[in-house]
């Protein structure tokens, strides 16, 4: 027997939580995450209803990774943000080595926010500049100034050094060289992380419908095709490693939180519209901002759907996730977190896909390639297709 | 109660497709008070939902009228007949059932290819023909015309033909005396031993098999013990009744009566039509002649979609084939898609139809793949192979005859589309038999082709190239020796058994470079690049490239993204359903059909 007491796997246990707040000063037309906007008198309240939904967990649960996403976690005033602070803190002290990150907009960040935030333990910053070009910022209707990312960069590196820069491509009249200028500027601040999204078309957001309308064009694959492996061998080029589809971090900057995500571990998630994973277990809360208050204030849980996975179908979602990671899938790993042989369900599959160079494989771990990476949506389609 | 022979009739309506035929079948139901107005539904005896959406008549469904004529009351038999050219050998089956026919032509269309071939049909059998002229209510009618194609074409007195209106009513009355005039009454004698003919049957979920019977000879009672006499097997009538038109039971039918027989037979299988019904007691020397089963002309493979429901489709055809004995299935392995069943059909028609009845009555989701005739391989061991699929082909090697069915086609069109007709036939390797003119204006060419290019589009060719005004018929004359090869379709490399053809040499680069081209715009762009190629043994005649896909992913993924994920990923499993995985290309349902359309 260990004389430590005894953990569950972390694929059962959460050791990483995520925490919703979903104020912002303006919906961007492209997001179409749980947004609160111009509901600012509400902040209070809704941080009530945190409380009620961080104490449902009884006592408080030690983790190591925590995420403050959004909506805009730095657009809450010093005040509502020392209290979220001080009461995620409580019920979700952090072990040891901790990384504990923080969306936040450039727009409306200061120092004293900075600070506190560093005083509360935040270790890690993410900065969603999304673009350098004035008519790109523009189309993506976001309501900081490009110099603005700049200014803030000064501050924010002496308090908390490890800070990520978001960036997003194929924005309807981007060119290539646009976004190269974009990841040259963005390297240029110095920054442990990059995030590269490309940009989606979400169903319902207003971008959506100005493409259905025909009022802006989506780009062409292949041009969408070139911005991507242009951002692989930039950001390579420049010391970044591409540790996962849409992520690149100096050695040793990878995103603690998100790599839960990407072992399908389980976490824990609270505020609107937040999901969690836990005990096998996946949950996902209200979008409605009203419903979520309301709830909570009753007694309720703000849980709107709620799924336990066969064992089976958790074995193939996971191969589905892993694989989104450079290391991929590691064989003996996985059969300890799924129960499942992974070449039993898949290896026929693998195999296939290594001949046309989508998959490499060392015999313990299967990853996807470079052209892998790029049909990675089809590629995984193709593996879960042997469910 | 049992009807006189003498005041029996039985008779069918004979026309082409679109004469007018379930109307007018509805006008003498309507006119003898069979049914009322009010439960009078469009076209009544089409009663399958299928026929009733395509407005077309497959199976027979016979109805008795009571009908006074002079004082005395008639027992009016009517047997429908299906109006197809797919569905001829079902004319025959009910004309066997009858005394006479009324033979119905448009009054403004006129003879028509299957107005020639079903008179034909009629005068084979010595049934006494009652010639019509429909839609005579019409503004614009050629009637002198017609009656004079009618004189030409088969013979007919224009001063026999009656001119009805299956619309307006016009002329019913006059057509229902002219079948107790002039058809005759049956001639069997009802004190004879039992010989009734089973014309048809079908199966009810809650009564278990009706028997349809026209009795020949002697006299049919509830509880009689009656035998089947091809099969032997024996039973006790339990029910036996009339269509009026819906069943209505009696006592007794009689020499030369048509009604239906229930006897606790459980299936389908138990009753072969054609058979002979007799008493147990007091059997029959000798049955009746009985028909000559079809032969199925086309052939298709169809495959579940989802391999383990083989088994479903197993049991979802043998319930069709229980109601419709004409189709054939046989179970066969397909590199490609798996297990599946080769099925032989009487046409394209009906083809369509069983899989579209297999999908609606069974929920299965099916390959269909592309269809072929039949064709005999004579080998140089001097054996004869029946090919029912491109895939029993033997190798070059060991043909030593490669022969296919031709058929006799009669076409009549307008004489300023004679020319257009005869190019078509000869692009199709026809060889001209003969043109007659019906009158100045319509004429009836014949050409001998083969049964492959006829069967597939023909007949809409024949449409567009007349504006509809054109019409054929055909028959099987046999197999004759053709230079024909098997060309292969290969997709990334790996032959896709299922989309094999069987050509004439002479068209087979045209065909292949045609065929590559259309699957290559069926496809859908993979992670990787696809050839597709057509090859006549070892050697290649055409190849298509589906470039790669660059991109395919979503940058972004989150927590709550992972459910989401995983719903866009079934959902799109979901989508490829109609879809088979060869090799690792994913074909789908339209690509097998590809060969059908290459020609467009």
């Amino acid at each position: 027997m260990s004389i430590h007491t005894q953990q569950r796997p972390p694929w059962l246990e959460p050791r990483a939580a995520y925490i919703h707040v979903p104020f912002c000063a303006h919906h961007c037309g492209y997001c179409d995450f749980a947004v609160a906007v111009g509901k600012d008198d509400r902040m209070d309240a809704y941080l009530d209803a945190l409380k009620s939904e961080l104490q449902s967990l009884g006592t408080p649960r030690p983790v190591d990774t925590l995420f403050f996403g959004g909506g805009t976690p730095t657009y809450l005033p010093i005040r509502i943000l020392e209290r979220l602070l001080q009461l995620v803190r409580t019920w979700l002290p952090l072990n040891a080595g901790h990384e504990f990150a923080v969306e936040a907009n450039p727009s409306r960040l200061d120092r004293a926010k900075v600070q506190l935030l560093a005083d509360f333990g935040v270790n890690r910053l993410s900065l969603g500049a999304q673009s350098f070009q004035p008519g790109l910022l523009r189309i993506l209707e976001r309501d900081h100034a490009p110099d603005d990312v700049a200014r803030v960069v000064e501050f924010v590196q002496p308090i908390i050094p490890n800070y990520s820069i978001d960036l997003i491509f194929g924005v309807p009249t981007q060119t290539l060289d646009q976004w190269q200028d974009d990841m040259r500027q963005a390297i240029a601040l110095a920054p442990m992380h990059f995030a590269t999204y490309g940009l989606t078309y979400e169903k319902g957001t207003r971008l959506w419908k100005q493409r259905e309308k025909g009022d802006v064009r989506a780009l062409d694959e292949e041009t969408e095709y070139y911005f991507y492996t242009a951002a692989m061998d930039t950001l390579a080029a420049n010391g970044f490693e591409h540790y996962e589809i849409s992520n690149f971090a100096r050695f040793g900057f990878q995103c603690r939180h998100n790599h839960t995500y990407w072992a399908n571990h389980a976490h824990y998630g609270f505020g609107v519209g937040a999901a969690r994973y836990v005990d096998g277990v996946r949950e996902l809360n209200t979008r409605d901002f009203h419903a979520y208050i309301q709830r909570l204030q009753a007694g309720e849980s703000p849980t709107f759907q709620s799924e336990r996975l066969e064992p089976r179908d958790r074995a193939f979602e996971t191969i589905a996730v892993q694989l989104r990671r450079a290391i991929g899938i590691e064989r003996q790993q996985y059969f300890e977190q799924t129960g499942f042989a992974l070449d039993s369900l898949v290896g026929g599959t693998i195999h296939d896909l290594c001949g046309h160079n989508l998959l490499a494989d060392d015999g313990q771990n299967v990853h996807l390639t470079r052209s892998g990476k790029c049909v990675a949506d089809a590629v995984m389609e193709r593996l879960l297709r042997a469910n | 109660m049992a009807t006189k022979t003498s005041l029996i009739r039985n008779f069918s309506i004979i026309a082409h497709i679109d004469h007018g035929k379930s109307t007018l079948a509805d006008q003498f139901l309507l006119q003898t008070g069979t049914i009322t107005r009010r439960n009078f539904q469009d076209q009544l005896l089409d009663s399958m939902d299928l026929e009733r959406e395509r407005g077309i008549t497959i199976r027979m469904h016979p109805v008795t009228i009571y009908y006074e004529h002079k004082g005395v009351r008639y027992e009016l038999n009517l047997i429908d007949t299906p109006g197809h050219v797919d569905f001829s050998y079902e004319v025959s089956r009910s004309l066997a059932a009858c005394e006479g026919v009324i033979l119905l032509v448009d009054a403004f269309q006129g003879v028509q290819a299957q107005t020639v071939a079903n008179a034909y049909l009629a005068m084979e059998h010595d049934l006494k023909i009652v010639p019509a002229l429909n839609k005579v209510d019409l503004q614009m009618t050629r009637i002198d015309a017609i009656l004079a194609e009618m004189e030409t074409s088969l013979g007919i007195d224009p001063l026999e033909v009656l001119r009805v209106s299956g619309k307006t009513g016009i002329g019913i009355e006059e057509a229902l005396q002219a079948i107790v005039e002039r058809v005759p009454p049956p001639s069997g004698k009802p004190d004879a031993p039992l010989r009734a003919l089973v014309y048809n049957s079908h199966f009810d979920v809650y009564r278990g098999v009706v028997v349809y019977v026209r009795v020949k000879e002697g006299c049919i009672k509830k509880g009689m013990k009656i035998k089947l006499m091809s099969k032997g097997s024996e039973h006790e009538v339990l029910e036996i009744g009339q269509f009026r038109p819906g069943m209505v039971p009696c006592e007794e039918l009689s020499a030369g009566q048509v009604g239906y027989v229930m006897a606790q037979i459980r299936s389908l299988g138990d009753v072969h039509v054609g058979d002979t019904v007799t008493e147990t007691n007091r059997p029959a020397a000798e049955a009746l002649a009985g028909y000559k089963e079809p032969k199925p002309m086309v052939y298709s493979g169809l495959y579940p979609v989802n391999n383990h429901e083989f088994e479903d489709l197993r049991e979802a055809l043998g319930k069709l084939k229980l109601n419709d004995s004409s189709f054939t299935y046989m179970p066969e392995n397909s590199e490609g898609l798996g297990f599946g069943f080769r099925c032989g059909f009487l046409g394209m028609l009906h083809r369509e139809i069983i899989q579209q009845r297999v999908e609606r009555e069974s929920g299965l989701e099916l390959i269909v793949t592309a269809p072929n005739v039949t064709y005999e391989v004579l080998s140089r061991n001097g054996e004869i192979i029946s090919i029912d699929n491109p895939q029993k082909v033997p190798d070059a090697g060991q043909i030593e005859e490669f022969r296919e069915p031709i058929v006799k086609a009669s076409f009549i069109v307008p004489k300023e589309n004679i020319g257009d007709i005869m190019k078509l036939c000869t692009e199709r390797r026809g060889i001209y038999i003969r043109t007659e003119y019906l009158s100045p204006t319509r004429a009836i060419i014949v050409y001998e082709l083969p049964l492959a290019e006829v069967i597939y589009d023909l007949y809409d060719k024949l449409k567009s190239l007349t504006h509809g005004y054109g019409t054929m018929d055909y028959d099987v004359l046999g197999f004759r020796s053709a230079d024909l090869v098997r060309l292969d379709i290969l997709v990334h490399k790996n032959r896709v058994d299922a989309l094999s053809i069987i050509v004439h040499r002479a068209f087979a680069d045209q065909r292949g470079r045609k065929l590559v081209k259309k699957l290559r715009g069926e496809i859908d762009r993979h992670m990787f690049e696809i050839a597709i190629q057509a090859a006549i043994g070892s050697r290649i005649i055409a190849r298509e490239t589906i470039s790669a896909m660059k991109k395919d992913v979503t940058a972004k993924c989150y927590g709550g993204d992972i459910t989401r994920k995983r719903k866009l990923w079934s959902k799109q499993a979901a989508g490829k359903k109609r879809m088979k995985m060869v090799g690792q290309v994913d074909i789908p349902q339209e690509a097998f059909l590809a060969v059908l359309e290459s020609d467009q």
